[in-house]
């Protein structure tokens, strides 16, 4: 093996049904698909045959790192989860999912760039990873524990330091939508890849190792690392200026400079719905059970054949810091998804409003706290009836059962694409006025999930957004000239984020290039609210307003991954790499799935309903309009959506159009 | 055989590590590794964070720079191996002159010694904390600390 600067240099392969461990060189794949979610989506092309099911044996579960991952570079500590997922609704296909935490880390620190593990044991087993070794260790001691506990008892065995990724009763049963956990609150959640650590009965993943991440040229990526820190310290999305970082929080990643508004909260011992745990993390949709959320709050008007009364008001119901924390603990260690109740919420309430007030006997009472604390443990334990149907996820419950069409039509409008819940999409919890909700758009109607390019990069643009939408979701003091100025610095012209669909163009350009960077950033890995850093962050407040623009660094990730790596790697480098991730992941999907313009567009009803915020919303004209203009910057034919010849090769991808142009579809 | 304690040895400067205010980053680690070895990793890190992850508690082991030094009145070839840094009253070791025999890591007082030790090439390596002597800015993991949870208190106003 050569010595590798970035990357440790070997992949770990497990297969839990024959006990077989072996090791791959890293450099079969790198630097072409960077790390990370790049290098499993080659490993997918090459080995992911299309009959293969979510649970069975030769779904590969890919536990991946990049080369950033474990290093100075700011935000570090994530990692990737790829493989299929049986949540993904109607066709259980190949997707990803990312986590913060520090288990990616350790996982280089232990003499791995990634665990490509397949096979499903015959009994529950757990994997025991540390410096250059891995053993399949029997687990049949923790059947059953929640996913706090499992983490505690394999540091006690370990040593304390040890990291530990794992499932909860949740997985164990094959919950769809279960998540991956890892420390307090760090998850792959909404993949539902934790059913598939289930089906391949492997319990958890603890790992500790002694070794580091090899720097090329230290002093150079010291140097562009400390300068790239400074710039995004304070956090571009969530602030900004500087502010004070609130002492209660943990960094919810390795080597992560922001305290990006995690709440910590310490639960007294004397638990009130049974947890049994006394600390939680909670950041972003957890505040669901604690805060609430405004689910909805959709103008009655324009959504009336689903949502009636008052429903547009409807938001999940705060329990309060106490009991939602502690309901937020209950979900984590049951190893479920504790963003859940945002969307199940407001459709429950459907259901109560369209005479629809029991399931399977099970009464509906939302507004109570014991209602979501049966809900959770009927679903995590698959009890018969609504447990047992809820853990197929709330499309594929729906479908088994017999309910006004009004009601099954409130559950797609909150699981619209995918089988995926609504996240920024501005019809649902939080409004994106034109043009961001057409940005996040295409990342939903391309992507295999609810889609990571638009889980923060549109808040580049969505929290400096003053237009016409103050007070709704733009950050008071921004300046829209300024934020033009800046996307002028960045690719010479600011239409892309310009109101009005004249300049159709250059949003599609612009979600391209999001698109595209998006793949690198869960490549290398670094954190979304992070990079690609348009954006700039000021020290203080009285800077950014003296500013002339909010420009950031888009060079930032080849500054560092130049000096980290020895290679001669330049921006247009890490950009072409996200496009032929993209590719490979299209034609991927196309082969194996027969994804096509048609399934890009099953989403096209959703976006016939308003924007919440300006009322804004699509014909079917118009949404084809946008999708061509897309496939036409992507070098993709605009009747199939499939990647054109000409772009593959120009991509390196040869025989990937070879195959596809054999089997029929190029 | 008594140690020599009758040693007059300057005062040091030291870094504070505040439990209180470290949420468990470990840039300070990552940023410790990368200027002394060109590596990133914990282990190879002179300060080491260890979080207890489900209780949210960031305790760290540094070097206390004790004024006293157990390590230095342990090492063999004081002054040359184990040194105290003119400037900053470190005490640091030097690698090339240091013969691994450990005694300053058995000397130490503290549990876990603050004198770390890794093998390289069936070499034991010693390496403490040396307050980053000969960096301009001083330590870099107090420079990068985002929560400025790590103070340098320099020899002048060390209580």
């Amino acid at each position: 093996m050569s010595e590798m600067y970035g990357w440790i240099g070997r992949l770990l392969r497990v297969d839990l049904g024959t006990g077989e461990i072996s090791t791959e060189e890293t450099s079969k794949y790198v630097p072409e698909y960077i790390g990370g979610k790049g290098i499993a989506t080659r490993i997918a092309w090459n080995e992911l045959m299309p009959d293969v099911g979510p649970f069975d044996p030769e779904n590969p579960l890919m536990f991946m790192t990049g080369p950033f991952t474990g290093t100075l570079v700011p935000s570090s500590g994530r990692g990737s989860v790829c493989g299929i997922s049986p949540r993904i609704y109607p066709t259980p296909w190949f997707t990803y999912g990312t986590m913060g935490g520090d288990w990616a880390a350790e996982l280089k620190y232990a003499g791995f760039d990634g665990a490509i593990i397949k096979g499903n044991a015959e009994k529950s087993v757990y994997l025991w990873i540390h410096n250059g070794k891995a053993e399949i260790i029997k687990a049949d001691d923790m059947a059953g524990f929640d996913t706090f506990v499992t983490q505690q008892y394999l540091k006690n065995k370990h040593g304390d330091q040890a990291q530990v990724v794992c499932i909860g009763p949740a997985g164990e049963n094959r919950v769809l939508w279960s998540t991956i956990q890892h420390r307090l609150s760090n998850s792959i959640g909404d993949a539902g890849f934790g059913a598939v650590m289930g089906a391949k009965k492997l319990k958890a993943i603890a790992i500790r190792g002694n070794g580091g991440v090899k720097i090329a040229q230290p002093d150079r990526f010291i140097e562009s690392c400390i300068e790239i820190a400074d710039m995004v310290k304070g956090g571009p999305t969530t602030h900004p200026y500087h502010d004070p970082i609130g002492p209660e929080t943990q960094q919810c990643s390795h080597g992560c400079p922001l305290g990006c508004g995690i709440l910590h909260k310490n639960i007294p011992a004397e638990v009130i719905v049974g947890s049994g745990t006394r600390n939680i993390m909670s950041h972003c949709e957890d505040y669901a059970f604690i805060y609430g959320e405004a689910t909805t709050n959709y103008p009655t008007e324009d959504i009336k054949d689903i949502y009636k009364g008052d429903m547009y008001t409807r938001e999940t119901k705060a329990f309060g810091e106490r009991l939602g924390t502690e309901l937020q603990a209950l979900c984590e260690g049951l190893g479920l998804t504790s963003a859940f109740p945002i969307n199940y919420y407001p459709w429950f309430w459907v259901c109560i409003e369209n005479g629809v007030t029991e399931i399977e006997g099970f009464k509906l009472e939302p507004e109570k706290p014991q209602f979501w604390f049966d809900f959770m443990r009927k679903v995590a334990y698959r009890e018969d009836g609504i447990g047992n149907l809820f853990a197929e996820d709330m499309m594929r419950a729906v479908d088994q059962l017999d309910l006004p069409a009004v009601v099954k039509k409130a559950a797609h409008f909150q699981f619209p694409m995918w089988g995926q819940p609504s996240h920024r999409q501005g019809r649902s919890y939080e409004s994106q006025p034109e043009p961001l909700w057409i940005n996040t758009m295409l990342h939903w109607v391309i992507d295999s999930r609810d889609p990571m390019a638009c889980h923060h990069q549109s808040s580049f643009i969505a929290g400096w957004f003053p237009l016409h939408h103050e007070g709704k979701c733009g950050t008071p003091d921004a300046n829209m000239e300024k934020l033009y100025a800046t996307y002028k610095k960045a690719f010479g012209t600011s239409e892309g984020i310009e109101p009005g669909l004249h300049t159709l163009d250059a949003k599609t350009m612009l979600a391209v290039w999001q698109d595209n960077r998006a793949q690198i950033k869960d490549s290398l890995l670094v954190c979304d609210w992070l990079f690609p850093a348009i954006l700039h962050a000021f020290p203080t407040r009285k800077e950014y307003l003296e500013a002339e623009d909010y420009y950031g660094d888009l060079d930032a990730e080849a500054k560092m991954l130049a000096p980290l790596t020895g290679m001669d790697i330049d921006t247009a480098y890490i950009d072409r790499a996200g496009e032929r991730i993209r590719n490979l992941d299209r034609a991927l999907h196309i082969r194996n799935y027969d994804r096509s313009r048609v399934v890009d567009s099953t989403g096209e009803w959703y976006y016939e309903y308003p924007e919440k915020s300006d009322g804004t919303k699509l014909d079917s004209d118009m949404f084809n309009s946008i999708l061509e203009s897309y496939y036409d910057k992507r070098g993709w034919d605009k009747t199939t959506g499939c990647p054109t010849r000409e772009k593959l090769e120009e991509l390196g991808l040869k025989e990937v159009a070879d195959h596809l142009e054999r089997i029929g579809k190029l | 055989m008594p140690m020599d304690t009758s040693l007059n040895v300057a005062k040091s400067g030291k870094v504070i590590h505040d439990p209180d205010l470290c949420r468990g980053c470990r840039i300070c680690e990552l940023a410790c590794s990368a200027y002394h070895e060109g590596i990133c990793s914990s282990h190879l890190s002179r300060i080491h964070i260890v979080p207890n992850d489900l209780a949210l508690e960031f305790p760290a082991n540094i070097c206390h720079q004790c004024q006293y030094p157990s390590c230095y009145y342990a090492c063999p070839k004081k002054d040359k191996s184990m040194c105290i840094d003119e400037e900053t009253g470190a005490r640091y070791i030097n690698e090339d002159e240091c013969m691994r025999c450990g005694k300053c890591a058995r000397a130490c007082p503290f549990t876990p010694s603050l004198i770390w030790v890794r093998e390289e090439d069936e070499k034991k390596i010693y390496y403490t904390c040396d307050l980053c002597r000969g960096r301009k800015s001083g330590p870099i993991c107090v420079e990068r600390c985002p929560r400025s949870a790590l103070t340098y208190v320099p020899r002048g106003k060390v209580k």
